[in-house]
Parts: structure tokens; C-alpha cells; sequence
């Protein structure tokens, strides 16, 4: 897999799982949705390889995160796409998944730009 | 399981077509050409099959596919090295087949509950009487009969006495059966309801109404094919006629004489028929002493729940001293504490001494075991060794160790497993052998048989045996340094190590097999000493007849007398036939008719113990037995009161007197000693003589009479005309043995034969085996040292100097472990001393002989690998390098 773009950042470690999770707090969706919707919104920036993704979505799966079914989809309801969806436990998890976030990012960049915290 | 895999590997299968149909969709729409899109959408995916097995391990069922595949793996590797594989499958098959066999009767005999209700509150009360030795005695009528009155401590007590009779429904022959006369609660003390028809009631037990008989489900099935109308038939059990009132259910099991002897140092007679017919004994208690009577009858009792076994021997004993009080006057003793009581459960005065033996098997079943299990371990840590190299490339190829370790048991429990199916299936054949025709007599043995425990045992056996083997060479592969190993070259390496942990494997091996060839040493050497033991009489050209007599016209002494005195006449008439004669007891099973004697000018109150005998004129001719003083019996003795002693009994009254001429008492009857005969092992080969004390027959003619004859040829010719010589005489007499002398000492060895002849195979098995880890351990050592072996002898070594380096190096193991073996076989010896006869625990020759047979084999077993690295040729050796 050549490397095509140079901003392309590499995702940190237990961070897509969040991604996912915040992804799917929206309503249910379906794999390729998820790739892509992370992609459009960080406009390309973090191109997810789909061959990370599923072995997360079968994870958060296990965990009990998020659940999964098959549902008729598209203009005819023809095709039949596996829908995850958020649980309940997927909700908490996600909560406190964000507030480490935060923790996380903010530390990280009271070392970066001290002034501007002052 | 497998089902849902393959249904949630379709699930994956689909979600990730359907994201590629998707990404194909989306990169079309931005222009791509269809197949560019087809391109680019896989590009987007990644590598598919890496997706589905990072997938499948969040899935988490992995571990199955990995055993799938280690065991395919194992199987390839096993098949090819079949060699191996056949030899560690059938190793294992006769290691754990014995176990589980040895296991089973183990079992079946000592540890499983008795097949009754609430086999737990099922007590035997015995009697003890300080002048009948430390030996309790099934106690006296009179005795038992307060017990019933005044004991609390049980819900029910039981007395019965086992005999055989023959037995007859119309006018078919008459069968030889088992019997039991018992108190009418018997079967209530058991728990036991009939199949059919009714238990005994009280007024049953009453003498002039107890012509009443309980048959046993075998023997129904035998004489009225399980014909329920069998209820109110009558049958002939001896010369009375007897109402079947009952049968019992084909559960049911009973211990029968020899099993529940009412005497413990009397011997197991031999053939002893199964109990099949229960009838009421009727005892008339006024018709006994209150002395006396000792050891005829065993007490069956069950416990209150919640009493404990010594309180209820408590509370007996304390009614034993009010018996001593109560008993009127002329019987009473002449100090107080002569009775106390003894009570125990009933599995173990079943079980008694078979127990000990049984433990000894099983232990020496499980030493062979672990040597056999410490031979596959060496064999397959040199397999592991040799096949370094593959674990190394496996290892450099990034196989976790922990899967290298588990795939190198897998292999293990695959043999294992096999080798543990094999084991059951031989030990149930084996088991079914042993109960239908078994060398020995044990208790309950009809109650042998493989079961949930047993298979239980062998599958905790097997999974034990492989990882015993097991895990030392898998534990090897964790120490495996791929690159170490890949810098040997072609070389497997040795470490020192794995060398030290392999001459350890050797030494416990050794240590193993020394202690069981040690036990079985001491079992050949006790056996041994049994048969050529000074027995004090000939068994050779002898054979013998037991009769019994049977109430009726027989109840009459001289009638008795004349069918005796007809018999030795029909018998001498034989052609063939030097002397004939009977006696009162079978030869061999031990003491019976113990009674006191002493001077008629020293009366004693207890005076010393005797076995009374009541023999024909020839007796002691017919046996062989040496006159030391005075005369046997002749025809004359008929009309005297004459006894002839033994030495020991001679020696114990008359210390320095010849007490030829003078008198002795006993049951209240005076005789004249007119000789003496040497002492003899005719009541046991495995005690001390025994003092006796013959009398002339025609002084109480015997109901159960051992005719004997010797005749001129080999015994087995007289077996068939005897019976025909007693049936010439009376054909309606009840015949229950008619066999030669010899066999009769062989039976009553059959326990010691079969306990020797058992540790004999495990030793030979054990011995081979050790023989086999020793050869293997050096031929294996030979060649990965054969470089450094031409080193040596290039150096100027000698073949002499080479040959000795290799015999050393089995040297230490085996030197150490014979020195380990013979430390621990004191303690065994201890352990197995009450089953020796002459021999001691420690035996100086017994020792010397092992050390000798040991230091040969493992000699054997080292010089063929010794002469091989000696003919190493050191220009070639050091030219493969």
C-alpha cells in the first residue's frame, strides 16, 4: 500500500475505537459508512484503512459497545448492509473514552503552547 | 461449534463484499473505469485475508483452530515415525491397562461401599476371650442373645453360620450349595426385601417350624428358571425338606464363608460355594454352654444412626462383664475381663487381609507405571533434541513458544489417549478374565467390574502419564535459542543440561525398578520357602475326599461310625491303594476344634489351647507324619481311649517326663497318650505348627469326613475311583471335594502364587523397560558425541579407554538409583512384612541377588552403545565436522 499523502497521520493507539463510537452515536451504520465518514469529516486527513476497521467493529462487537444486524438498504431496499449500532454500554464507554480525550489533549498541549494557556 | 464458524465466517464474508461493492460504487461515480474501481476498492480494503484472521482472533475462537491444526500436525509427525508411535501406544496400553485392571478389583473389593442400604451402619461384632488368644472369635449364643436384649447402640443384630449342603428339588441329583442359617432379622438388619414371596418372621426362627428356605436369584434361575410358582415348592436341603417362602432380588450379594470367616486365624478353605439358600438356624440357646462355641457364628449388626462404632463396642463391652457376673456358677471364670467385645465395620471384616496385598499391587503397578511413562519421556526428549532444528525454524519464524509447547503435548496426549483406550479396553477384558476363573478367593468378587470410577482412574491416569512424559521436552522447547541452534550446523545439539536432566530420568528409573524386583524378590524367596519348607508330612500319591454327613439317620454316632468304617474298607480294597485312612478336618485351612487340654494330675481351669483331630488307624502312615515316641493307632485303639500328641503340644505338658502311658483331659473326658508324631504344617503352611491332639474316630464320628488314600501312582488316578469307592458304599451321600493332596497345598497358596506370579511380570516388565531407557539414553549420547570421541582417540585415547568413558556414563545413574532403591525397599519391605513367611523385610541374599541381576542388564543394555562408540573410526568422525 504506497503511502499516497503526506498529511495523512497515522491514528493513535485506542483512538479509532473512540472514532467509531462517536461515528455510530449518530444512528446505526454500516461499515463503509463509518470509513467514510470519518474520512469526509476530517476532510481526507485520516484516511481509515478498512482493514483496521472491521477487526475494531468486531471487537467493540465482543465488548458489547456496539450491536450489529442486517437491514435491507438503498433505493429499493435490494441490498442487505450489517448495521452497528450504539448500546447503552457503548454510550458510557464513549463518555468516558472522551473525557480521557480531552484530559489527554489538553495536557499535551499546555507543554506545547504555554502562552497560550496563560 | 462448528456450525456457528462457518455461519459467522459467511456473516464476515458478506460485510466485506458488500464494503467493496461500495468502495467500487463510490470510485465509479468519481470516474474511475470499472475495473480501476474494482482495483482501487480492494486497495481501500487492504489485505483481505489479513482482515478475516485479525477478525477471527477478535472473535476469539482461534484456540480451536489451533488445536485442529496441532493435532493434524501431531498425527503427520507420528506417522512419520511409526516405529516409535507403535512402541509408546502399547507401552502406554499395558502401563495403564494393568493400572486399570489392578485399579478396578481395588475398587470393586476395598473402596467401593457394600451393596447395601446404608452400607455404612453395617457393623460384625466379635467376642474376645483372653485365653483364645488376641484373635476375636464369633461370639457365643448365650452371649449374643443379651447383647440383642441389652444393647442400645443398634437398630438390629443378626447372627449366621455358612455352611454347604447339597441340595435337591424332586429326584434330580443332589447340588452342592452354599447355606446360611441365620436368625430370622437377617435380611431385616440388611435392608433387604425379596423379590418375591415373604422375608422370615420370628415364628420362622423357632425349632419344629423353621422348615422354611429363601433362595438367592441365581439359584432360583438354576432350579425353577425364575418360575414365580417356585413360591410354596418344596425343596430337600440335606435330609429336610424345605417350603421356598422367598427369593431374593438378583442385586443382592452376601459375603460367603471365606469372606466373613467367623474365625480370623482360620484359613480360607478352598472352593467354597457361593451362599444361595437362607434358612432359620431355630438355636435352641438352652442346649448351650455359656462357655464355649466360640467361632461358629458371625454377628451382622446395623448401627443406630449417629452411633459410633466405639461406643457401641463400649456399651458391648460392658455387657460382657455383666455376662461374666451373671453366669452360673460352675461355668464362671476365675478373674474378672476374660470377655470384651470387638466391633467393627462389616466392608472391613470383609475385606480383612486381601487389603494389604491389593494395596502392594497397586503400588507395583504404579511403579511399573511411572517407569514406563519415564522411558517415553526419554524418548521423547530425545526426539525433541533431534528435532531442534524445525522448532528453531519455527520459532525464528515467529511461532509463540507457548505453541511450540502445546503442540509437543498435543503429541503426548494423542498417544496418550490412544494408548489409555487401548489400556481399558485390555483392562476390561482383563477384569472379565479374572472374575470368571480367578487364582484366588477374594471377597467380593463378583461384585468386580469396570465402572464410572474406574474409567474416571484411567482417564486422570492417562492425562497424568502424558504430561509426566510430556512436559519435560516441551519444557526443552522453551529453552530452544533459535540462533544457538542454527550455529550448530546440522549437529543436534546436546546440551548439558538436557544431559543431566536424561541420566536423572535414568536414575529414577532404576530407582523404580529396584524396589519392585526387590518386593518381588522377597515374595519368590517367602513363596519358596512355603513349599520347601520341612511341611512334616507327604502330599505326593495322596488324594482326598471330604463328606458330609447329614442329620437324619447319621445324627446317630454309630451309624456314623459303620459308613466310616465301610468306606475305609471299600477304599483299601482299591487296587492301586497303599493306605487309606480319614480324618476329622481338611488338611491346610487352618485351626479348627480348638479346645483345651491338660494332665489329668494337674487340672487347669484354662488350660492350653489344642486342635482336637479325630483320625483312623493309617492317618499318619497315609501322611507321611514321624513317629517320635510310643505308637500310632492300630485297629486295638478302637475300644481304648488313646491320643496321640503332638511334639510341641508333648513338650509344652511334659517338659522333662516321657508322657507315654499317662493321661490327659479334655472335654471332660480322660485319654492315655501312646504316642507322639512329629510336628506339622498340616493345618497351615503359613503359621507355626500347630499343637494337636489325634483321637481314635470311633470316639465322635465325624459329619464332615476327609477320606484320604495314597496309592502307588500319581494322585489324580485315585480322584475318580474314590468317589465311586464312598458312593459304592452310600450313593446318597453329599461328596463336596474329591481332589489330590497336591492341589489341595497349592490352593491354599493361591493367593501368595498369584501375588508372586504378578510382581514377577511387573518386575520382568519394569527390568526391560530400564533396559530399554538405559540403551536408549547412551546410543543417543554415543552418536552426538561421536566428534568428540574421535577427538579423544585421536588425541590417543584407547577403544579400551573409550568403551570404559561410556560405560561410566551410565554408571552414576544406575549406581545411584540401585543405592535409592535399596533405601526405600526397608521401608517397603516394613510395609509388606505381615505377607512374608521366613523371610526378613531387609534379606541380605535377596538384595545381593537384585543388585547382581541389575548390575547384568544395565550392563547388557550399556555395552552394545559402549562397543559402538569404541569402533568409532577417528579420521571419520573428525572428517563429518
Amino acid at each position: 500500500m504506497p503511502k499516497e499523502s503526506s498529511n495523512r497521520i497515522d491514528l493513535l493507539q485506542g483512538t479509532l475505537d473512540m472514532l467509531i463510537l462517536r461515528t455510530v452515536l449518530f444512528g446505526p451504520a454500516h461499515g463503509h459508512q463509518i470509513a467514510k465518514h470519518i474520512q469526509r469529516t476530517t476532510d481526507d486527513v485520516l484516511q481509515i484503512e478498512h482493514g483496521s476497521l472491521y477487526p475494531a467493529l468486531h471487537r467493540l462487537e465482543r465488548k458489547g459497545w456496539i450491536a450489529a444486524k442486517w437491514e435491507p438498504a438503498g433505493k429499493d431496499l435490494k441490498r442487505e448492509f450489517k448495521y452497528y449500532r450504539l448500546t447503552a454500554a457503548g454510550k458510557r464507554q464513549l463518555t468516558a473514552e472522551e473525557s480521557k480525550w480531552k484530559q489527554m489533549t489538553g495536557a499535551i498541549s499546555r507543554i506545547m503552547w504555554p502562552a497560550e494557556e496563560t | 461449534m462448528r456450525w456457528r464458524r462457518s455461519e459467522r465466517e459467511r456473516d464476515l464474508d458478506r460485510e466485506l463484499r458488500a464494503d467493496l461493492e461500495l468502495e467500487a460504487e463510490d470510485q465509479r461515480a468519481s470516474g474511475l473505469s470499472a475495473e480501476e474501481a474494482r482495483y482501487a476498492a480492494r486497495r481501500a480494503l487492504g489485505n483481505g485475508t489479513r482482515v478475516k484472521e485479525e477478525v477471527r482472533e477478535m472473535w476469539g475462537w482461534t484456540r480451536w483452530d489451533i488445536l485442529v491444526q496441532d493435532v493434524r500436525y501431531a498425527l503427520r509427525v507420528l506417522r512419520k515415525s511409526p516405529g516409535f508411535a507403535a512402541t509408546a501406544i502399547l507401552t502406554l496400553a499395558l502401563g495403564i491397562g494393568a493400572s486399570t485392571a489392578v485399579f478396578t478389583v481395588v475398587d470393586s473389593v476395598v473402596l467401593k461401599p457394600l451393596a447395601y442400604r446404608n452400607s455404612g451402619e453395617l457393623v460384625v461384632s466379635w467376642e474376645r476371650v483372653a485365653f483364645l488368644g488376641s484373635d476375636p472369635v464369633g461370639p457365643n449364643p448365650r452371649h449374643v442373645d443379651l447383647w440383642r436384649k441389652r444393647a442400645t447402640a443398634f437398630t438390629g443384630m443378626a447372627t449366621m453360620s455358612q455352611g454347604a449342603s447339597g441340595l435337591t428339588l424332586g429326584s434330580a441329583h443332589p447340588r452342592l450349595v452354599g447355606s446360611v442359617a441365620c436368625s430370622a432379622n437377617l435380611l431385616d438388619v440388611l435392608q433387604v426385601t425379596p423379590l418375591i414371596g415373604r422375608g422370615f418372621l420370628p415364628e420362622d426362627d423357632v425349632k419344629g417350624h423353621d422348615d422354611v428356605a429363601i433362595l438367592t436369584y441365581p439359584l432360583w434361575q438354576a432350579l425353577f428358571q425364575g418360575d414365580p410358582n417356585a413360591i410354596g415348592r418344596t425343596v430337600r436341603m440335606g435330609d429336610t425338606p424345605r417350603q421356598v417362602i422367598g427369593v431374593l432380588p438378583a442385586s443382592f450379594r452376601f459375603p460367603n464363608k471365606n469372606a466373613l470367616r467367623s474365625y480370623r486365624s482360620k484359613q480360607a478353605e478352598s472352593s467354597v460355594p457361593e451362599p444361595a439358600i437362607f434358612v432359620p438356624a431355630a438355636l435352641d440357646l438352652s442346649k448351650y454352654s455359656w462357655n464355649g462355641e466360640y467361632g461358629n457364628r458371625v454377628v451382622l449388626a446395623r448401627l443406630k444412626p449417629g452411633v459410633g462404632i466405639r461406643q457401641a463396642e463400649t456399651q458391648l463391652t460392658s455387657i460382657q462383664a455383666q455376662i461374666e457376673r451373671e453366669m452360673p456358677a460352675g461355668q464362671r471364670f476365675d478373674k474378672p475381663g476374660v470377655l470384651t467385645a470387638f466391633v467393627q465395620p462389616m466392608q472391613e471384616a470383609m475385606v480383612g487381609d486381601a487389603r494389604t496385598g491389593l494395596w502392594l499391587l497397586m503400588a507395583a503397578v504404579f511403579g511399573l507405571m511411572l517407569i514406563a511413562c519415564l522411558n517415553l519421556a526419554n524418548a521423547q526428549l530425545g526426539r525433541a533434541l533431534s528435532r531442534q532444528r524445525e522448532s528453531a525454524l519455527r520459532s525464528a519464524l515467529g511461532a509463540p513458544k507457548w505453541r511450540l509447547v502445546w503442540s509437543s503435548l498435543t503429541e503426548n496426549l494423542l498417544l496418550a489417549a490412544a494408548g489409555g483406550a487401548a489400556g481399558v479396553a485390555l483392562a476390561a477384558m482383563g477384569v472379565s478374565l479374572f472374575r470368571r476363573s480367578s487364582p484366588v478367593d477374594l471377597p467380593r468378587l463378583s461384585e468386580v467390574h469396570v465402572n464410572v470410577t474406574v474409567l474416571l482412574f484411567s482417564a486422570a491416569l492417562t492425562l497424568a502419564s502424558s504430561v509426566l512424559f510430556g512436559i519435560l521436552p516441551a519444557l526443552k522447547l522453551l529453552r530452544t535459542d533459535p540462533q544457538a541452534s542454527f550455529q550448530q550446523g546440522g549437529r543436534a545439539p546436546c546440551g548439558r543440561q538436557s544431559k543431566r536432566l536424561r541420566t536423572w530420568l535414568i536414575g529414577l528409573q532404576v530407582f523404580g525398578c529396584t524396589v519392585l524386583l526387590l518386593v518381588t524378590g522377597l515374595f519368590s524367596k517367602s513363596l519358596l520357602n512355603l513349599l520347601h519348607q520341612d511341611k512334616g508330612f507327604e502330599t505326593g500319591e495322596v488324594a482326598i475326599a471330604e463328606v458330609r454327613l447329614a442329620g437324619g439317620a447319621y445324627d446317630a454316632d454309630a451309624n456314623r461310625a459303620a459308613f466310616d468304617d465301610g468306606v475305609l474298607r471299600n477304599l483299601r480294597d482299591l487296587s492301586g491303594v497303599r493306605t487309606a485312612a480319614l480324618v476329622s478336618a481338611m488338611p491346610l485351612e487352618g485351626e479348627s476344634w480348638i479346645e483345651d487340654l491338660h494332665r489329668v494330675d494337674r487340672p487347669q481351669q484354662e488350660g492350653p489351647l489344642i486342635n482336637l483331630r479325630w483320625v483312623s488307624p493309617g492317618y499318619f502312615e497315609t501322611m507321611r507324619e514321624r513317629l517320635v515316641a510310643g505308637r500310632f493307632f492300630e485297629e486295638r485303639d478302637r475300644n481304648l481311649s488313646s491320643a496321640v500328641l503332638s511334639e510341641g503340644e508333648a513338650k509344652a505338658l511334659w517338659p522333662d517326663e516321657n508322657p507315654i502311658g499317662a493321661q490327659v483331659e479334655t472335654e471332660n473326658r480322660k485319654f492315655t497318650v501312646i504316642g507322639i508324631v512329629a510336628d506339622s504344617h498340616s493345618a497351615s503352611l503359613k503359621a507355626a505348627p500347630v499343637k494337636t491332639a489325634y483321637l481314635h474316630y470311633k470316639d465322635r464320628p465325624p459329619y464332615v469326613t476327609v477320606f484320604m488314600a495314597r496309592g502307588e501312582q500319581p494322585a489324580n488316578a485315585l480322584v475318580t475311583v474314590m468317589r465311586q469307592a464312598i458312593w459304592k458304599y452310600a450313593p446318597d451321600v453329599t461328596i463336596t471335594r474329591v481332589t489330590a493332596l497336591d492341589s489341595q497345598l497349592n490352593n491354599s497358596l493361591a493367593a501368595e502364587r498369584f501375588q508372586t506370579f504378578v510382581l514377577m511380570s511387573f518386575g520382568t516388565a519394569a527390568l526391560l523397560l530400564a533396559m530399554l531407557g538405559i540403551y536408549g539414553v547412551l546410543s543417543y549420547s554415543t552418536i552426538t558425541r561421536k566428534q568428540e570421541i574421535g577427538v579423544r582417540m585421536a588425541l590417543g585415547a584407547t577403544r579400551r579407554k573409550v568403551y570404559a568413558l561410556t560405560l561410566g556414563e551410565a554408571g552414576y545413574p544406575v549406581f545411584a538409583g540401585l543405592a535409592a532403591g535399596f533405601i526405600a525397599s526397608v521401608a517397603a519391605g516394613r510395609a509388606i512384612e505381615k505377607l512374608l513367611y521366613g523371610v526378613r523385610p531387609v534379606d541380605p541374599s535377596v538384595m545381593l541377588m537384585v543388585a547382581a541381576l541389575f548390575l547384568a542388564a544395565a550392563g547388557a543394555a550399556a555395552s552394545l552403545p559402549a562397543r559402538r562408540a569404541a569402533s568409532v573410526d577417528p579420521m571419520e568422525a573428525l572428517r563429518s565436522e
